[in-house]
């Protein structure tokens, strides 16, 4: 393989990598961006093609991400992969090489200087009847509208915990679906604890204001200490109605109703996709929401000298977090190539102010561990690989797992086509349940050791087979 | 009320298991999938239950579809182009 | 347990086979696992069960006995393991290999191996999606496969039903012995006693060796495996290309690699298996995933069309003469070992465990199990320098 020129290479084009991307840029260097998507900005920033119809009326900060994705798009020394999906990536030798499939081909790039913002995704949860056609995360129904430009469904209950059921349930109410629940599973204290954080965080001073302003408008009224703990299906397999539960401050059932719907938009805060990081064996910690984020220094270096992280990936914390870390992580990665770049007092002052407000935020919205007593031994733990729970019970019972690994192995919960991306988080919980691990006693190598999958998303054998 | 959808600067057909759908370009294959009215995607490999998108941005793998004759496409990231054959994936393929 | 007659280090097939074995004896066995079941290579590996790819031999005696004894197993646990008497076909395209196999396929019929020459037509209806290149082939009815995690805890499972013990998460750090004589042995947080220890540690069998004052030059031989996503049933026996057969033989440190390939109860397909004397090195190494996705791509090119979804390695654990280690110590009575099976642990581990449990019990075994025993090095003394390959 040739010598690569010096650059910064940026991995994800959401809030975090589009400020490192720029930032790198603006202090001299050259920034190669590589992101997944057909489009440019990430999760937050998800947005139909330019010639659509305006929206910024669905989404209250479109306007700052379409103004940082075209400075980005514009900027000479900025270079823009779309649609490339990194499959594989190690470190040697100060040099960090990615192998990434894009239009069907693959490439591969050597760099010394790595920024990885590869973001998250919705964390989730299982209950009976989460399989069935019609229940989606919250992601998943706004990316719908954001991406796509088109309603979900006609009747839809969104659940879970977390601020982000706010913007998820206000756009499906304006997008003309009748949004019949909106269920925050903690109390209303917690909730209206966060509220002051909340608002004197935000730039946007009315963004809660402006939700329950919709809410007004359709007639969307949130309720607390609910969620949804079974979903039904009609003759066709599809959503027909869900289970409603009051639950206690465990989240242990008390009363159950059952509400017809035909979408459950169902999500408890994020899971960071660290595949990428923990294929460079970058050293990585549990979050306290027991999430798993990379470990990085006050200039966003992770472990590994040369790579930073920035976004998600370091820890769930919104998308201003996202760009504040985004910045130090560009202005950081350029300064490692040599560039002339100054990370200054107000660039850590602002991440500080940010993360302060992700810290209450996470406290507001616990998953306790109450969820668990939802299952029955019929429930599907790894869609994928359709397990059961009474089947991961009995690799815990009877085949003697005690650690999720283990578990794996002998019930194949994770052994499916998204390698435990949905499934592997809250299997640590049961499996360490199961064999009488309290919570608190889940070691961090067992959290974080789910993310590890060297083949980060599948890549055709042919492709493998042809490549260098 | 925002009425969604979108004027549509052209639109564009693709086949699902044979049958013509329009769609917008730009979208994904789930979307304008979901948007015409079919909403499953693909029947498990064990139990043959159907399945819908569910993270709905790549994460998954729940909305696994056959598209040109080549199985395991994932829907809700797969942008829609015209004249694509697109059909329900059961099982394996 | 406050008296086990018997404790087994290692939960891994050999480990597991053997507890099972003893206690079925009548013996009251502790296992002892430093991690969960199948956590050393057990778990990193293939469930091939092959008769085919050895020479007549002590191995092959071994392997034919051990693949009957596995169906037995099976009946006697209940099964649980995905076991599956699915036949193996061993390919050549050159002429030297196909010559080479014509001449083993005969020496094993004489061993009481079936191994059936197959023509090109033949080759077909016993997988339609072979290469058009590929015209010879020997099919071996025998041949069988299992997930060999599920068989170990399925067997660990038994044991424990029949009154046996398993402790996993304690580490062996010292053999006990007095007088040459064992007298149990230590973990990082207990101290057990036994009048025999079975040293079933796989590739790190030459720790426990060393521990108690003894030498079992065992060295790791690494691995790696893909996984395609779920397909429909593509593939239906093992396939393998010749040139396996002469890698395992083969003494060179180099990257050896060469098709095996499986469908699995779950619909995914094995690809494998490179060879490899590196030590330790757990890195991915990505040429090798291209070279064994290439060799299976030749073989059957169907494959192309699927997706790799995993991977993984694994460590086999050698010894230098690459034949098993099964029997007692040559300088501590008391301690057995039956450990260093390489790339055949899973095929062997019931035979493995007959022979141990019959020699324990003083017992004739089924077949002279001298070519396997520990003495064999027992005048390679490791102070004097003897090269462990590493
Ligand atoms: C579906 C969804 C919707 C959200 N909506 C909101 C919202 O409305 N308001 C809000 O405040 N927060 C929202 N969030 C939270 C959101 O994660 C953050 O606010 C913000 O987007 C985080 O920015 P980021 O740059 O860290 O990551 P992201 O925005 O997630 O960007 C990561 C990017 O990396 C790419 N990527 C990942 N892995 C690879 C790979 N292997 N190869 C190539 N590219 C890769 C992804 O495609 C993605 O474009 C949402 C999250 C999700 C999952
Ligand atoms: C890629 C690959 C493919 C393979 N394919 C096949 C195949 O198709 N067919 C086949 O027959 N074989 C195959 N093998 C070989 C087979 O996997 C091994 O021979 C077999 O698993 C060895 O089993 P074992 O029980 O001896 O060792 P292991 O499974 O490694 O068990 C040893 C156990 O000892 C424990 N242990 C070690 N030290 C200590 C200590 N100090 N204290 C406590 N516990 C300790 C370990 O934790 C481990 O659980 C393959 C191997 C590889 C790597
Ligand atoms: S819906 Fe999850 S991957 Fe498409």
């Amino acid at each position: 393989m040739k010598p690569e020129p010096a650059r910064v290479v940026v991995v994800g084009g959401g809030p975090a990598g589009l400020s490192a991307a720029l930032n790198a840029a603006l202090s001299g260097a050259s920034v190669l961006l590589i992101d997944s998507s057909s489009r440019l900005g990430g999760q937050y920033w998800r947005h139909l093609p330019e010639t659509w119809l305006e929206q910024s009326e669905l989404h209250l900060d479109l306007d700052t991400g379409l103004l940082l994705i075209s400075a980005v798009a514009n900027h000479p020394k900025i270079e823009i992969w779309s649609g490339a999906e990194i499959w594989s990536a190690t470190h040697e030798d100060g040099a960090a090489t990615l192998r990434l499939i894009t239009n069907g081909v693959e490439k591969i790039i050597t760099t010394k200087a790595l920024v990885l913002a590869t973001g998250a995704y919705d964390r989730t949860l299982p209950f009976p009847g989460w399989d069935i056609p019609g229940v989606m995360t919250p992601g998943g129904a706004q990316s719908l509208i954001k991406g796509n430009g088109i309603a979900v469904g006609k009747r839809v209950v969104v659940a879970g915990s977390g601020p982000f059921l706010l913007p998820v349930a206000a756009g499906l109410a304006q997008v003309g679906c009748e949004v019949i629940e909106l269920l925050e599973a903690n109390s209303p204290l917690r909730w209206l604890k966060s509220l002051p954080t909340l608002i004197q965080n935000l730039s946007k001073i009315g963004e809660a204001a402006h939700y329950i302003a919709i809410f007004n408008r359709f007639g969307v009224r949130p309720k607390f200490n609910r969620a949804v703990v079974a979903a039904h299906a009609n003759q066709d397999g599809e959503l027909e109605s869900v289970s409603i539960a009051k639950i206690d401050s465990n989240f242990k059932i008390k009363k159950i109703e059952r509400v017809k719907c035909d979408v459950a938009a169902i999500g408890w805060g994020f899971t960071a996709d660290t595949s990428l990081a923990g294929a460079l064996l970058l050293k990585q910690l549990v979050t306290k929401d027991e999430g798993v984020a990379v470990l990085v220094d006050e200039n966003q270096e992770s472990s590994i000298a040369g790579i930073f992280a920035a976004g998600e990936i370091t820890g769930i914390g919104g998308s201003e977090l996202s760009i504040a870390e985004g910045v130090i992580a560009g202005l950081a990665a350029a300064k490692y190539i040599g560039c002339k770049a100054e990370i200054s007092n107000n660039h850590h002052k602002t991440r500080a102010k940010k993360q302060k407000f992700a810290k209450a935020l996470i406290s507001s919205y616990p998953v306790k561990s109450g969820w668990q007593s939802w299952l029955t031994d019929e429930t599907i733990i790894c869609r994928c690989e359709e397990v059961k729970y009474s089947k991961l019970k009995f690799a815990v019972t009877e085949l003697g797992a005690t650690d999720s690994r283990t578990a794996k192995l002998l019930s194949r919960c994770g052994m499916g086509m998204c390698q435990g991306r949905i499934c592997g988080r809250f299997v640590v919980d049961l499996v360490a349940n199961e064999s009488g691990i309290s919570p608190s006693d889940i070691s961090e190598k067992e959290r974080i050791s789910v993310g590890n999958r060297p083949i980060i998303t599948p890549i055709s054998i042919e492709l493998l087979a042809n490549g260098e | 009320m925002l009425t969604l959808l979108v004027k549509p600067s052209a639109s564009i057909t693709f086949t699902f298991n044979d049958l013509e759908v329009s769609a917008i370009p730009g979208q994904s294959v789930g979307a304008a999938l979901l948007a015409a009215g079919d909403r499953v995607l693909r029947v498990t490999r064990f139990e043959k239950k159907p399945r819908a998108m569910f993270c709905g941005i790549g994460v998954c793998f729940d909305c696994l579809v056959v598209i040109d004759g080549a199985p395991n496409q994932r829907a809700c990231i797969t942008e829609v182009k015209a004249k694509m054959v697109v059909r329900t994936q059961v099982g394996g393929a | 347990m406050n008296s086990p007659d018997v404790i087994v280090i290692g939960a891994g097939v050999v480990g597991a086979s053997c507890a099972l074995a003893l206690t079925n004896a009548g013996l009251r066995v502790l296992i002892i696992d430093r991690g969960p079941v199948a956590s050393g290579t057990s778990g990193a590996g293939e469930g091939n069960i092959l008769v085919s790819d050895k020479e007549p031999s002590p191995e092959l005696t071994l392997a034919l006995r051990s693949r009957n004894a596995w169906f037995e197993v099976n009946e006697d646990i209940g099964g649980g393991f995905e076991l599956d008497g699915k036949g193996g076909v061993v390919i050549s395209r050159s002429e030297t290999g196909i010559a080479g196999l014509k001449k083993l396929a005969k020496a094993q019929r004489e061993n009481g191996i079936d191994a059936r020459e197959v023509n090109a037509a033949e080759l077909r209806k016993l997988e339609p999606h072979i290469s058009p290149t590929i015209e010879y082939g020997v099919y071996y009815p025998q041949d069988a496969q299992c997930q060999p995690m599920l068989a170990a805890a399925q067997m660990i499972r038994a044991v424990k039903k029949r009154g046996g013990k398993f402790v996993q998460g304690e580490n062996v750090i010292a053999i006990n012995s007095k007088n040459g004589q064992l007298t149990g042995l230590t973990t990082n947080k207990n101290t057990y006693s036994s009048p025999i220890v079975l040293n079933a540690t796989g590739t790190w069998a030459g720790d426990i060796a060393k521990l108690a004052g003894s030498y079992l030059p065992i060295a790791p031989r690494r691995g790696f495996i893909l996984v395609t996503v779920p397909a429909p049933e593509l593939i239906f026996h093992k396939v393998y290309d010749a040139d396996y057969v002469a890698n395992i033989a083969s003494g060179e440190a180099d990257l050896q690699s060469s098709a095996v390939v499986e469908g699995t109860a779950s619909g995914t397909i094995l690809i494998g298996a490179s060879r490899e004397r590196v030590g330790f090195k757990s890195e991915f190494e990505i040429p090798i995933l291209r070279q064994l996705a290439q060799q299976a791509i030749s073989v059957f090119p169907i494959l192309k069309e699927l997706q790799l979804l995993r991977a993984y390695r694994g460590f086999r654990p050698y010894a230098p003469d690459h034949l098993p280690v099964i029997g007692e110590d040559g300088n501590i009575s008391g301690l057995w070992h039956a450990a260093g099976h390489e790339g055949a642990g899973i095929v062997l581990a019931p035979a493995t465990a007959e022979l141990i449990t019959a020699e324990i019990l003083g017992k004739t075994p089924f077949m002279d199990p001298t070519p396997f025993s520990p003495k064999r090095f027992m005048n390679q003394n490791p102070s004097a320098g003897v090269n462990v390959a590493s």
